[in-house]
């Protein structure tokens, strides 16, 4: 239990002003009463500094919920400050997250104001912040109440969505609406052609300058516009490298989940409907939906992916996607069995584009001695790698490095009109 | 080379040396009479310490036997004053970086508030001084030494009875 408890400096002001008085009464050293008379005050002032109460600390976040390099202060509540005249907390660290002040350690008057301590995520994730320790004083120092433990929030870190657009457009839009341009003609707002008019054709339609130049009634025909079924495949099966958060170096998972991140708000802000499947120890399954509310369920199924060494590839990928979606693999494809998945994905008649978020985590640092064991190591993984990927692109898989903005802007252009050739199916 | 533990701040460090280096000075006044070899270690030791622990009552040793030294041998001349303000000085020092540990930079208000409290707690310093000097102990009355052991236990009860731990 925590109580108002004196301060070591109130207990040495104590033994010395009382020490030295009855030291030299008793002992006739007035020379002690001489050293111990300041103490004497500051004993006093600070026996009568004493609080009566015992506060409540509460430390609450100003947000549970934000993207990495956001910002959030934890904030003191004390239900009664009477004869408290300093504040001092002590933030314990948080693994990618960085304090200020530094190293989370703040005091200041009460009469200033209670102290904040501010909180920024630097990786998404789920990060446990606020753990502290706070300690209230009295006047003249002389009782200290605590220091009180106090528990941590838990902060869903979202992933910073890297600057991301295209403007090419999905391959086969097949949804009712939307922005992308359909094949087929409809009442959208993108001119097709003009045509003579025909019995059906609607009113408004007709083009009165070409049908009074011609003297024949003409219509205008636009194309549909259509939305589409966009899946996002993210390989959390393992994380390559080291996070440095969105400051230093990016791990392959870093780049895998922020690429998602930026794909998803990027697809859901065009209209699209857009899915995801984590393959990881923890996967997860969001199925095809838009809109805000549900990009923020994209976004918290991203936070919350986190890798196993246990885990194991699939053997096949089952998104239920149809023949007119299209399918992002998020992947640095280190495992054969996903480019087997991702192959079949393919030959099932979606438009699968891999995603390469390897980065450079396979290459070795400047200075690194080449013919050391871990060098050849991860040469060796990079080389078998790239042949999975050449193999995958000769069955029609495009692969693409992220690179962020216009990643999948030629990718989705050749798709584009890979689809508009016609087929001959068996 | 970093010479500081990280989060340190110099404004700390320098206060913590105080702790050390105050409770020397104020045995150093007596010099050239130099104190015994135990005194002087003890005060090193216990200073040091108190150094490393501002916010422990190890605190008090120094400063109880730089007072112990000085009152046995009797010295009331000016020195006795300077005695005084600096082992103030090092109970101000010590109580200031005491407030939170040693990453907790010393908030310039709190300092300056503690330096107007050291300079209050100093004043009875040379009124007692004065007192002991001009006053005969022998001329005063049996009653006045009564009184003032009466008001010593007084006091001692009191103080008792106030740092008795409160309801939480």
């Amino acid at each position: 239990m925590t109580s108002w408890r004196p301060t070591p400096a109130l207990v040495r002001s104590c033994l010395l002003a009382l020490g030295g008085v009855s030291g030299g009464i008793v002992l006739g050293q007035e020379v002690l009463v001489v050293l111990a008379a300041p103490f004497v005050v500051l004993a006093a002032m600070g026996l009568a500094g004493r609080p009566r109460r015992s506060p409540r600390l509460v430390a609450r976040l100003d947000h549970h919920r934000l993207h990495e390099g956001q910002g959030t202060t934890s904030r003191l509540e004390v239900d009664d400050l009477a004869g408290v005249e300093h504040v001092t907390r002590v933030a314990a660290r948080a693994v990618h997250v960085a304090t200020s002040p530094t190293y989370g350690t703040v005091g200041s008057l009460v009469d200033e104001g209670l102290p904040g301590v501010a909180f920024s995520p630097r990786r998404w994730g789920r990060r446990a912040v606020g753990a502290e320790r706070v300690a209230l004083t009295s006047a003249w120092a002389g009782w200290r109440f605590g220091p009180v433990p106090l528990p941590e929030n838990s902060l869903v870190v979202l992933p910073q969505t890297a600057p991301y657009d295209t403007r090419a457009e999905v391959p086969q839009p097949d949804g009712l609406v939307g922005r992308h341009r359909s094949r087929r003609l409809g009442s959208g707002t993108e001119l097709e052609g003009i045509r003579p008019f025909a019995p059906g054709d609607r009113l408004k339609r007709i083009t009165w300058p070409v049908s009074l130049r011609t003297g024949e009634l003409h219509v205008v025909t636009t194309r549909a516009e259509q939305d589409a079924g966009v899946w996002l495949v993210v390989d959390g099966l393992r994380d390559i490298g080291v996070s440095g958060g969105i400051d230093g170096h990016a791990s392959t998972l870093d780049l895998t989940v922020r690429a998602a991140a930026a794909l998803a708000e990027h697809h859901v802000r065009t209209g699209d409907r857009v899915g995801l499947l984590v393959v990881a120890a923890n996967g997860a399954r969001v199925p095809l939906g838009s809109g805000p509310r549900h990009l923020q369920r994209l976004q918290g199924t991203l936070a919350r992916v986190r890798t196993e060494a246990r885990s194991t590839p699939p053997e096949r990928l089952d998104l239920g996607a149809g023949a007119g979606s299209v399918v992002h693999v998020l992947s640095p494809m280190l495992f054969t069995p996903l480019v087997t998945a991702t192959a079949g994905l393919q030959r099932s008649g979606a438009s699968v584009v891999v995603v390469d978020t390897l980065g450079d985590a396979l290459t070795a640092p400047d200075g690194a001695d080449r013919l050391a064991l871990p060098s050849l190591a991860a040469r060796m993984q990079r080389i078998e790698r790239d042949d999975r990927l050449r193999r995958l692109a000769a069955l029609g898989t495009p692969v693409v490095p992220w690179r962020g903005p216009g990643t999948l802007d030629t990718v989705l252009h050749q798709l584009a009109r890979r689809a508009q050739v016609p087929k001959v199916r068996a | 080379m970093r010479v500081l533990r990280p989060g340190v701040t110099a404004t700390v460090v320098a206060l913590r040396a105080l702790l050390l280096v105050l409770p020397c000075a104020a045995l150093a006044l007596a010099l050239p009479e130099v104190p015994h070899g135990t005194v002087l270690a003890g005060v090193v030791v216990s200073a040091a310490a108190w150094a490393w622990l501002p916010d422990h009552a190890v605190g008090v040793v120094p400063l109880a036997i730089v007072a112990g030294w000085w009152a046995a041998h009797g010295v009331v001349d000016w020195r006795v004053l300077v005695v005084g303000a600096l082992l103030v000085a090092a109970h101000v020092a010590a109580t200031v970086v005491s407030y939170g540990p040693a990453t907790l930079p010393v908030d310039r208000r709190l300092a300056r508030r503690w330096s107007a409290r050291g300079l209050l707690a100093l004043v009875p310093l040379p009124v007692t001084w004065l007192a002991v000097r001009g006053l005969d102990p022998g001329a005063a009355p049996s009653w006045l030494w009564l009184a003032a052991a009466a008001t010593t236990v007084a006091m001692l009860l009191l103080t008792a009875r106030l740092v008795r731990p409160g309801p939480a």
